[in-house]
């Protein structure tokens, strides 16, 4: 009878019922969600292999720029000035404390003689932490605490004020020099900007203000830098931190009046401020390499894979091809140039590329495998140190003020000892930096020009955001559809169930179920939401190990395991396992955990592709797969079959692999080989994250390993 | 038997109730106490320029500076809310942090606002089940008002709201009382709430429309059509002398549902009046010295119908008349504000027999169309929401709905994040945030009233079986 009523129900609904193209559409898909998951899937994999082929040539797209139109202007006169500069540094030969003061002196001495301003930015070295509340709020919300007097650095400014300029902007170049022992690499480092500096006092094109930081490198070039900007861009009055600095220098005097009383005007002990910043060249010089020419090194990533506008690169990369002859690289994962399947995969692209080619003229498909293979180990990194969030060099302070900066670095051939290879070497590094300082000062505006999301798979091709998030969109599009798909079904299944019990035993209690079954979805929720919530303690828990004083990583890697699962024991303990259900539970039940877990999922990855796109990327090779085939082991065993076989052998392989230290692990084995495997590594990697304030530390913590445990709770789901 | 079971499992649900409560308390305080590294109260999603407490602090000491606190554009909130949360910005507690009292008061208008929601779940629920019994429907229901208590407490907007010193929790509380008094035909009550809430933030005015249809009707019931019905029948058989009876006390308490009683609607008018000049003579009084009530309605209501402040929020007119040319600013402000206005009277007939549901419609819609929204408004309907939650059983896209909610509450920070603080995303990203939560609020409120509706034609379809099945 119920049958029936049923078929009457339907009957009657049917032609009511008009769903318009799009819901058809809808529906259509959400039925055939494995098909479509699996080729969305391989797609998305497919697209993100692919992009090395469709990376696009990088062009400079800001008018103004005009890169290289302009002849050098650098002489061998600065160049001697600046050696001069260099032999008296190097001839310093004082104790440890005496030569940074000394050398900052005749820093000063040259600097203030070329007409300079000159200022000492007095800094306290601190490390910061994460504190995750401070997550969204403002770079400079950040409040730093513990002082000591031990270990402060002073950063030597130079300013020259532009004759064309109205003082409303400036650009950047920084030099890190440690004060205390500084080699010779730092001191070439030093003498190019000098060069190029002493040209800048003297011509008249400057339209932008120039500052010159010798950024005191004693404690980590990017704290000098980051305290720096910090105080250019928050003017303290009477501010803590610099009563406090203050305090500290006095008894250290850095004794300025000692000069001789022409240069004491132009040097100042306040802070000097130019205009706000166009652009930030960091400049570097290590040692000399032994299988090319100069070289030239770039690095662009800063916090949480955030990149400098496109067009600084270009601009930088255009001058020291074309103009400098430099070689120039940007990082790559060299192991990954002999990897067997790449290299076939590389032939194959190049196969169909000359396919498409044969047949039409016009398609310009496909490169040369060995391009493939280079691109491939480039995007690699690429989307390895985005997806880090570490800033790869002092250029990453910048960035948090909206400053675009990369970093240069310039390495010579090695022995170029001879007095004229260096010469000439300063002279290629100097005029390198005038073209992009002269090409940043015919700017209008800020750079806004090309783009800030972008990939590099070289240092002139690049793939651009339009591209590369297709590659994600294929990758998490089955995602919806099958949490739609899995929440329709399991209401459904009790829908029948309804029918199946026959009327009389239904009570009251379980009448209401049905009645609620549209918001059956709450318990699968609460478990979802608890599982989060253990995953912001995990989060926390470092913070308490870290506290704990002389503990190795890998004893603060195991304290921090054992911790995380007490907790969730305890969780289980007050809220019940999932695994001991006392109720018989539900059919759908099972279904339903998924399909909330794969909208958490969902909504994760999609968060985080826009906090920041590689780690979105990489999370979603990992969880995607999982979440998808996720399904009660019990159910496989009872099937019984072959398909059923190799559906639990993938998901526990998968299962295995996503887990975060596994992956960890796993990728540097892959990388590094099998035998530099510790397990403090981990801790070490985790906590530097976690000091650089990433959102990859965030995603790991909230996001993957909570989504990883319901997985892990369906796979073992008593249904 | 079964009721002693119930009542006993009342007991439980009523001890969890005040636990839950009580953690919900506890676990506010927690969070006023960081109040620095939530950083909430500058967030544009929390406080608006109407409702921020740091405009409110500037307001005061303007007014203690002796000048006009509307001076400067800073404060656009009533003079009353000055005179009443003015001092208590100012004084503050050893070791405490700041504005401590302040939050201390929203919690306790959360906690006010809860009870009173509490209060008209119970009241609903009783009026529910008698007009279901009259149409010979047995249902059970479940504790509709602690639930929508509880979710009104533990949600993370209505939370966030208290904590970010937002006025909100206080314009809800005035919203919440009108209704609450309505329900329990406290006449001055519900006139002195509308009247609070209108003065507050002039959007409950619409709600006159429900009040009026609640102190006419009495509270939600099925439509009334279905009592007619089953009055018509049954007095169309006459067979033995103790149905009669029952018969008519069924049509009397039918009666009661149809007619509607002027009184209580002509009463609520004239406490409306009386409320209305004595908050308008408090105003002026608080007001008389530095500036004048004309002063003061340009510029609280003027600012909120003028859409001055364009800084970017969770609504979607700031953007489009951010954008909009000057010589149709005129124009667009008309027809924005027009479409609230559209939606009530169709609104209003159809849902005329639920006019709490109708309240709720409202509430949203106004919440969706506002000028100044923030997370405090969307807090309010979704309590309300879940006072319905045995009529909207069978809400479709509920899950769907709940993870845009938990989504666009999560993206949009980031997308504000990108925005200001990162410089690689532009406006247009957060608007993007925007339009996607006023689609989703527009959803809700399609999807709940559709349920409704069908709700109504399942107790047609139950009550038309019932009255067949008395005919056989």
């Amino acid at each position: 009878m119920a049958q029936t009523e049923t078929g009457k129900e339907t009957a009657r609904e049917i032609p009511k019922m008009k769903p318009r193209p799009i819901v058809l559409l809808g529906i259509f898909l959400i039925s055939h969600c494995f098909l479509v998951s699996v080729v969305c899937c391989t797609a998305g994999v497919l697209a993100l292999l692919l992009l090395p082929v469709l990376a696009k040539n990088t062009y400079i797209s800001e008018n103004a720029l005009m890169p290289g139109s302009a002849s050098s202007m650098l002489s061998n006169h600065d160049i001697s000035e600046a050696n001069r500069l260099a032999k008296d540094l190097s001839g310093l030969n004082l104790g440890l404390e005496d030569t940074g003061i000394e050398s900052r002196r005749i820093l000063a001495r040259y600097l203030s003689d070329l007409g300079a301003e000159v200022s000492y930015h007095k800094f306290l070295s601190q490390q910061n932490h994460l504190h995750p509340l401070h997550f969204f709020s403002s770079p400079d919300g950040l409040m730093r605490e513990n002082f000591s007097c031990s270990s402060y650095g002073v950063n030597t400014v130079g300013i020259i004020r532009a004759p064309r300029g109205d003082g409303k902007e400036a650009i950047v170049f920084v030099t890190p020099y440690n004060f205390g022992k500084s080699d010779l690499s730092e001191t070439l480092s030093l003498s190019i900007a000098y060069s190029v500096f002493s040209l800048l006092t003297q011509v008249t094109w400057l339209a932008k203000d120039i500052i010159w930081l010798i950024a005191d490198s004693q404690y980590g070039e990017y704290d000098s830098v980051a305290a720096w900007l910090r105080d250019y861009h928050t003017p303290s009055f009477t501010g803590l931190v610099s009563s406090n600095v203050d305090a500290c220098v006095v008894g250290n005097n850095l004794e300025i009046s000692n000069d001789n009383s022409v240069v004491q005007g132009k040097i100042s002990d306040g802070f000097r401020r130019a205009g706000t910043m166009a652009a930030a060249l960091v400049l570097k010089v290590t040692d000399g390499n032994e299988q090319w020419d100069d070289t030239l090194g770039i690095y662009a990533e800063a916090s949480n894979g955030q990149m400098p506008n496109l067009d600084l690169i270009n601009i930088v990369n255009y001058l020291a091809v074309h103009r400098q002859g430099l070689r120039v690289k940007v990082q790559k994962f060299w192991s990954l140039l002999d990897l067997k399947w790449l290299e076939f995969l590389g032939k194959t692209f190049e196969l169909l590329g000359k396919l498409a080619r044969s047949l039409n003229p016009d398609w310009k498909f496909g490169i040369p495998a060995s391009d493939y293979i280079e691109g491939t180990a480039t995007l690699a990194s690429s989307l390895y140190f985005q997806a880090l969030g570490i800033p790869t060099g002092p250029h990453g302070a910048f960035r948090d003020f909206q400053v675009d900066a990369i970093t240069l670095e310039i390495s010579p051939k090695v022995s170029s000892s001879s007095k004229a290879k260096l010469n000439e070497f300063v002279l290629r590094g100097g005029r390198l930096i005038e073209g992009v300082i002269r090409s940043v000062n015919n700017l209008l505006e800020k750079f806004h020009q090309s783009f800030f999301l972008y990939l590099l798979t070289s240092p002139s091709k690049f793939v651009s955001v339009g591209v590369y998030m297709i590659a994600f969109a294929l990758l998490v599009a089955p995602l919806p559809l099958v949490a739609a798909s899995l929440y329709a079904d399991a209401n459904k299944l009790d829908f029948g169930m309804k029918f199946d019990k026959s009327t009389p035993v239904a009570t009251a209690s379980s009448e209401r179920d049905i009645t609620f079954r549209s918001w059956k979805w709450l318990s699968a929720a609460k478990e979802v939401f608890v599982i989060h919530m253990w995953g912001v303690v995990v989060l926390l828990l470092p913070y308490l190990i870290s506290q704990i004083p002389d503990l190795s990583p890998t004893a603060s890697f195991v304290s921090w395991v054992l911790l995380s699962m007490l907790s969730l024991l305890i969780l289980y303990l007050i809220l019940g396992s999932p695994f001991s259900h006392s109720h018989a539970s539900l059919k759908g039940d099972w279904a339903m955990l998924k399909s909330a877990t794969i909208s958490a999922v969902f909504i994760g990855l999609l968060l985080m592709s826009v906090v920041n796109f590689a780690t979105a990327e990489i999370g979603a090779l990992l969880m995607v797969p999982l979440c998808l085939m996720a399904q009660p082991l019990k159910l496989d065993i009872r099937a019984a079959s072959l398909r059923s076989f190799f559906r639990v052998s993938c998901t526990l392989i998968l299962g295995f692999i996503a887990f975060p230290p596994v992956a960890f692990f796993t990728s540097k084995a892959v990388f590094e080989g099998p035998d530099s495997i510790n397990l403090g590594d981990f801790w070490n990697w985790m906590e530097s994250l976690r000091a650089w304030n990433s959102a990859t530390y965030v995603y790991i913590g909230m996001v993957h390993l909570p989504c990883w445990m319901l997985c892990i709770h369906i796979l073992f789901h008593s249904c | 038997m079964e009721t002693k079971e119930e009542n006993e499992q009342l007991n439980k649900t009523r001890g969890g109730f005040w636990t839950w409560v009580m953690a919900s308390v506890i676990f506010r305080l927690i969070l006023i106490y960081f109040p620095q590294n939530l950083n909430l109260s500058s967030r544009p999603e929390v406080s608006t320029p109407l409702t921020s407490l740091r405009r409110l602090a500037e307001g005061y000491w303007l007014k203690q500076a002796s000048m006009s606190p509307y001076a400067g554009s800073m404060y656009h909130g009533s003079p009353l809310l000055l005179s009443v949360l003015g001092p208590l910005t100012v004084k503050s507690i050893e070791g405490q942090p700041d504005h401590v009292l302040c939050s201390v008061l929203f919690v306790i208008a959360d906690i006010m606002s809860a009870l009173l929601i509490r209060a008209t779940g119970w009241k609903l629920q009783m009026a529910y089940k008698k007009s279901l019994e009259a149409l010979g429907i047995i249902n059970r229901l479940v504790t509709s008002g602690d639930i929508a208590a509880l979710v009104y407490l533990w949600n993370p907007f209505t939370i966030v709201a208290c904590v970010g010193l937002s006025t909100s929790p206080i314009e809800n509380l005035f919203i919440i009382l009108t209704l609450y008094g309505a329900c329990t035909r406290l006449v001055p009550l519900a006139a002195f709430g509308w009247v609070m809430a209108t003065h507050l933030s002039l959007y409950p005015a619409i709600l006159i429309i429900p009040v009026i249809l609640l102190l006419g009707y009495g509270p939600d019931a099925p439509p009334r059509k279905l009592f007619l019905q089953k009055g018509y029948c049954k007095t169309g058989d006459k067979n033995s002398s103790h149905v009669h009876c029952a018969q008519e006390e069924m049509i009397n308490r039918s009666k009661e549902q149809i007619i509607f009683s002027r009184r209580p609607v002509v009463l609520f008018f004239f406490w409306a009046t009386l409320w209305s000049i004595y908050v308008l003579v408090l105003c002026s009084i608080s007001v008389k010295q530095y500036s004048s009530l004309w002063e003061m309605f340009q510029r609280t209501y003027g600012f909120i119908l003028t859409v001055e402040d364009m800084s970017p929020n969770m609504g979607v007119l700031w953007y489009f008349f951010a954008e909009v040319f000057d010589f149709f600013r005129n124009f667009f402000l008309i027809v924005f504000h027009v479409n609230i206005l559209f939606m009530v009277l169709p609104l209003a007939i159809r849902l005329n027999h639920r006019p709490c549901f109708l309240a709720f419609v409202y509430i949203a819609i106004s919440s969706m169309l506002k000028s100044y929204p923030s997370v405090g408004d969307s807090a309010l309907y979704l309590g309300l929401l879940v006072l319905f939650l045995d009529e909207l059983a069978d809400m479709q896209f509920s899950f769907f709905i709940f993870c845009g909610y938990v989504g666009i509450s999560l993206l949009s920070p980031v997308m504000h994040n990108l925005w200001i603080w990162r410089g690689t995303g532009n406006a247009n990203f957060y608007f993007a945030t925007a339009i996607a939560y006023a689609c989703l609020q527009i959803i809700l409120v399609v999807e709940s009233v559709g349920a409704m509706l069908n709700h109504d034609r399942k107790l047609r379809k139950l009550s038309v079986a019932n009255l067949q099945d008395d005919e056989s």
